[in-house]
């Protein structure tokens, strides 16, 4: 007997499937044009981090060192929305019967969260210095600083045209302004080497930025509407708004701080007001608090399995319409949900009479649901025992 | 209720976290050491996550279903659980890059006795928290799968009725987790498998839930989700405390301080300092003229125990952190519960009589031991429909999930053999890709969402199994303009669904694949 056919995949060595893999993954950011926004940009920030660093190590400035530090936790916030739009479009397993299209809230959310843990951090390390106003080495503040500030602005320009890259079609036409938070997670963070050599008898050095201003700009997206047009497309595109916008409050917030540590810096140049240092980094640490809530708020919502918000008043009305077809007694349990951005899924049961064209029954409802937006919807029948 | 003790004990830590918290603050404005100001931040921190924890408590004690969250607040326990693990990250991340400051410019530590007497007492907190913690957290580490039938398990059960099973009050006995609750990755479905098989074997008696596993401590580990968060948050802390402690002593007794009114030279600062201080003692040489002894401050390695310590936990704490955030993660991320084999639920479901064929099965985790499944089943028609609706729960609820929704399609006239095609297709998304084709073969669950690019591939997967037959649906009377009847070269490719909402009957006919 001849063989069909010689599959030895299985036997082939290890060892290629890792290069196999990453090459994989390279393809995979590379083509879509948001994930291409953000992996240049993460090498961006990345080189501008290991350039502050060095040239802290070579003039061996704490401050600058510390501040490179910060840039690269930053850079981890970049990274979990790149990782998350890649993962999203992994194709769906036994596991993972929806796919990975969660990840992307998921991204969202835990951004959100580092970036109420920073803002924390720096109030806290603003309280401290209020306390006890180091000694603020000035010189490298202001070069440091604007230089950051320049990454992000980059970093914000370029999100703003391309990081709505998704291949919607007719999205454009959809009034997107704002929508370009989404790739606007760059921090550049200049977080202005606040040189302080030497804090004080405890030598605790922080000298990490406060300057973690966020200008909180970027939040128009009041697009949450249904994409309408056509999502048999890729509804998976849509949702990588949650990644955008994570990724953007962190650049809007690192802008912010650049722009502190700037204003702050020049005051106490000039008018020697020490106290301007702490105070900014209060501020710019209270706004990057107030600007996060929207993105928590959202992804938590979706990650609770609430029902969708945008669908909140085409529900009731659609159970109505279910339940004024002919033969239907009663619907009960209804659950929707937010699977990602503009994907809901729906369950519902419906008891029905024993005499009732099921099929039919079946068909309207999901027709009555597909209007009003949910897609996959879960009908259970039951047939009322009479 | 049941769920009291965790709010109890919660409400305890974070009292007298806050109260130390004060304490430390209000000690440092006197010593005016900013190290306990900072530690006192430290301590905030903490309190933030057992007030985080606290609320996910409070909130998924409410189960019932509201108007906008349908499935009750119960998520909310995976929801604190992660943010608490997220936070114990940054916090590790924070204290590296202190501890790497340290490295570079070494302090001494200034009044160390105090740093003592402070550090033992946050220790102390510290520790009653671990204790009050540990019975939760304890279970969800260490437990036995496969042979572990420890039936008399009850005890971690009893804590958590609070969330048990509303919807079919079968109170989650008959989930018979074979396989416990493993961290292991999803792609150890395989092995998992195996166990099943070698465990299923004796076990089949499990329908009502006589043999009750290590569902216990599956559930109980699931349940504590939140607790496990905040053990490690004071886990941490409490490693912390000791550092600090250990530190403050090896530097009171090790160090040799620069005595007071001599001048020192001190090898361990930067060079700047160095430099400064070596200026320094020439200068006071060349005014005495004399031999002047110098006196080396104590040895430079104290120095250096701060940072490294502080480095060894943070090691530690990613360690036992990581598996609560996977953990959490995927259940958000909608994966398929760990015990479950999709594979296996579809041959078994195959079996039952009057299933033609599965859809779009869909299993997903709520929380705790709350799992959800929806599908769509092909049976022959509706009168035999809710025999089988039946026996298809029955079947669900001895694998342990109770919250099924079956969508029922029928199989219309004078086709025996298609049964595989979805009457009722999504629609959506999956328009472009074929979303279940198969034919008997179970498993084509629809490509989902995820994998847009990746749609032909799925559909080829698919259609590889129904080479051999061609089968269009095409609604009466509708034009084709719905219906999409695609006949490929290479493979047929099954477009179901009529997208025009007939009220008609759809007619099936098999057409011989004439490609």
């Amino acid at each position: 007997m001849l063989p069909l056919s010689i599959k030895d995949d299985e036997y082939k060595p290890a060892k290629f499937n890792l290069l196999v893999k990453i090459s994989g993954w390279f393809r995979s950011i590379l083509s879509d044009k948001t994930s291409r926004n953000l992996f240049f940009f993460l090498c961006l920030n990345l080189s501008f981090a290991f350039v502050e660093l060095s040239y802290g190590i070579w003039n061996n400035s704490l401050g600058l060192i510390s501040d490179s530090f910060h840039m690269f936790f930053d850079c981890t916030a970049l990274l979990a929305g790149l990782a998350a739009s890649v993962i999203s479009r992994w194709r769906s397993n036994d596991s993972f019967s929806y796919g990975y299209v969660r990840a992307e809230v998921l991204a969202g959310f835990v951004n959100g969260l580092f970036l109420i843990f920073t803002a924390f951090f720096i109030f806290s390390e603003g309280v401290e210095r209020a306390l006890e106003p180091p000694h603020v080495n000035h010189d490298r503040l202001l070069p440091v600083s604007v230089a950051g500030l320049l990454v992000n602005l980059v970093g914000i320009f370029v999100f703003q045209h391309g990081g709505h890259g998704h291949s919607h079609g007719g999205d454009e036409g959809h009034g997107h302004s704002h929508s370009l938070f989404n790739g606007n997670t760059g921090h550049g963070h200049s977080h202005g080497g606040h040189g302080h050599e030497s804090k004080h008898g405890d030598g605790h050095e922080h000298s990490h930025g406060d300057g973690h201003g966020h200008s909180h700009g970027g939040h128009g997206h009041s697009h949450e509407g249904p994409h309408c047009h056509d999502e048999l497309h890729m509804p998976g595109k849509g949702s990588s708004k949650q990644i955008l916008q994570g990724v953007f409050l962190h650049i809007v917030a690192d802008t912010l701080g650049s722009v502190g540590v700037i204003i702050s810096a020049i005051l106490m140049q000039k008018y020697d007001l020490m106290i301007a240092d702490p105070i900014c980094s209060m501020c710019i640490s209270i706004l990057i608090g107030v600007s996060v809530v929207p993105l928590l708020r959202e992804s938590i919502g979706i990650l609770m399995q609430r029902t969708p918000p945008s669908l909140d008043n085409a529900l009731p009305e659609c159970y109505q319409r279910v339940q004024q077809l002919q033969g239907v007694y009663n619907l009960q349990e209804p659950h929707f949900w937010t699977l990602c951005t503009d994907v809901y899924i729906g369950t519902l049961k419906l008891l029905i009479a024993p005499d009732a064209d099921c099929k039919w029954i079946l068909s309207q409802t999901h027709n009555i649901f597909t209007q009003a937006g949910v897609r996959q919807l879960y009908v259970q029948i039951e047939v009322a025992t009479m | 209720m049941a769920c009291e003790p965790n709010r109890v004990r919660l409400l305890c830590m974070l009292s007298l976290t806050f109260g130390f918290f004060i304490v430390e603050v209000v000690v440092s404005r006197i010593t005016a050491s900013l190290a306990m100001l900072s530690d006192s931040f430290h301590m905030l921190s903490d309190v933030i996550a057992l007030v985080v924890a606290l609320v996910a408590v409070r909130f998924a004690e409410k189960t019932q279903s509201t108007n906008k969250n349908t499935f009750g607040w119960i998520r909310a326990e995976v929801m604190g659980a992660l943010v608490n693990a997220v936070f114990l990250t940054a916090l590790c991340f924070t204290i590296i890059l202190e501890a790497v400051e340290r490295f570079t410019n070494p302090h001494e530590i200034e009044k160390p006795h105090v740093v003592i007497g402070v550090g033992a007492a946050g220790l102390l907190v510290n520790l009653l928290g671990l204790c009050l913690f540990h019975g939760h957290a304890g279970g969800g580490h260490g437990h036995s799968h496969g042979g572990g039938h420890s039936h008399g398990n009850k005890k971690n059960k009893r804590g958590k009725i609070c969330k048990s099973e509303r919807p079919n009050g079968s109170s989650g006995e008959e989930s018979n987790n074979l396989v416990g609750s493993h961290n292991s990755p999803p792609n150890g479905v395989n092995t998992e498998r195996h166990r099943h098989e070698i465990v299923r074997n004796d076990s089949e008696v499990h329908m009502n839930g006589s043999v009750v596993y290590e569902d216990m401590d599956h559930s109980h580990d699931e349940a504590s989700l939140n607790m496990r968060g905040v053990f490690l948050h004071v886990l941490g802390d409490a490693l912390g405390s000791v550092i600090v402690v250990v530190n403050a002593l090896i530097f009171t007794f090790v160090w040799r301080p620069c005595p007071p009114g001599e001048t020192c030279f001190n090898p361990c600062h930067s060079t700047d300092h160095q430099h400064v201080n070596h200026t320094l003692v020439d200068l006071f040489v060349d005014s005495n003229g004399s031999s002047f002894q110098r006196t080396m401050v104590g040895p430079c390695w104290v120095l250096y125990l701060d940072p490294t310590l502080c480095i060894i936990m943070v090691g530690i704490l990613l360690y036992t952190t990581y598996p609560l955030l996977k953990e959490s993660a995927l259940i958000l991320l909608q994966t398929v519960p760990k015990q479950i084999d999709m594979h296996r639920l579809n041959e078994r479901l195959l079996l039952l009589d009057g299933v033609l064929a599965i859809h779009e099965l869909h299993i997903w985790q709520l929380a705790g031991s709350r799992i959800i499944a929806t599908a769509h089943i092909k049976c022959h028609d509706p009168t035999s429909y809710m025999d089988v609706a039946k026996r298809i729960k029955d079947f669900f609820h001895n694998e342990g999930i109770h919250a099924t929704t079956i969508q029922p399609e029928f199989v219309t006239v004078n086709s025996e053999s298609s049964a595989s095609l979805c009457e009722l297709s999504c629609r959506t998304q999956c328009a472009p890709k074929l979303c279940c084709g198969a034919t008997d073969k179970p498993g084509v669950a629809g490509t989902g969402p995820a994998g847009t690019e990746k749609g032909p591939s799925g559909e080829g997967k698919a259609l590889a199994a129904s080479a051999m037959e061609v089968i269009s649906e095409i609604p009466e009377g509708a034009a084709g303009a719905g219906a999409s009847v695609l006949e490929q070269a290479a493979a047929a490719v099954i477009q179901v669904v009529p997208r025009i909402p007939e009220p008609e009957v759809i007619i099936t006919r098999e057409v011989e694949s004439s490609l």
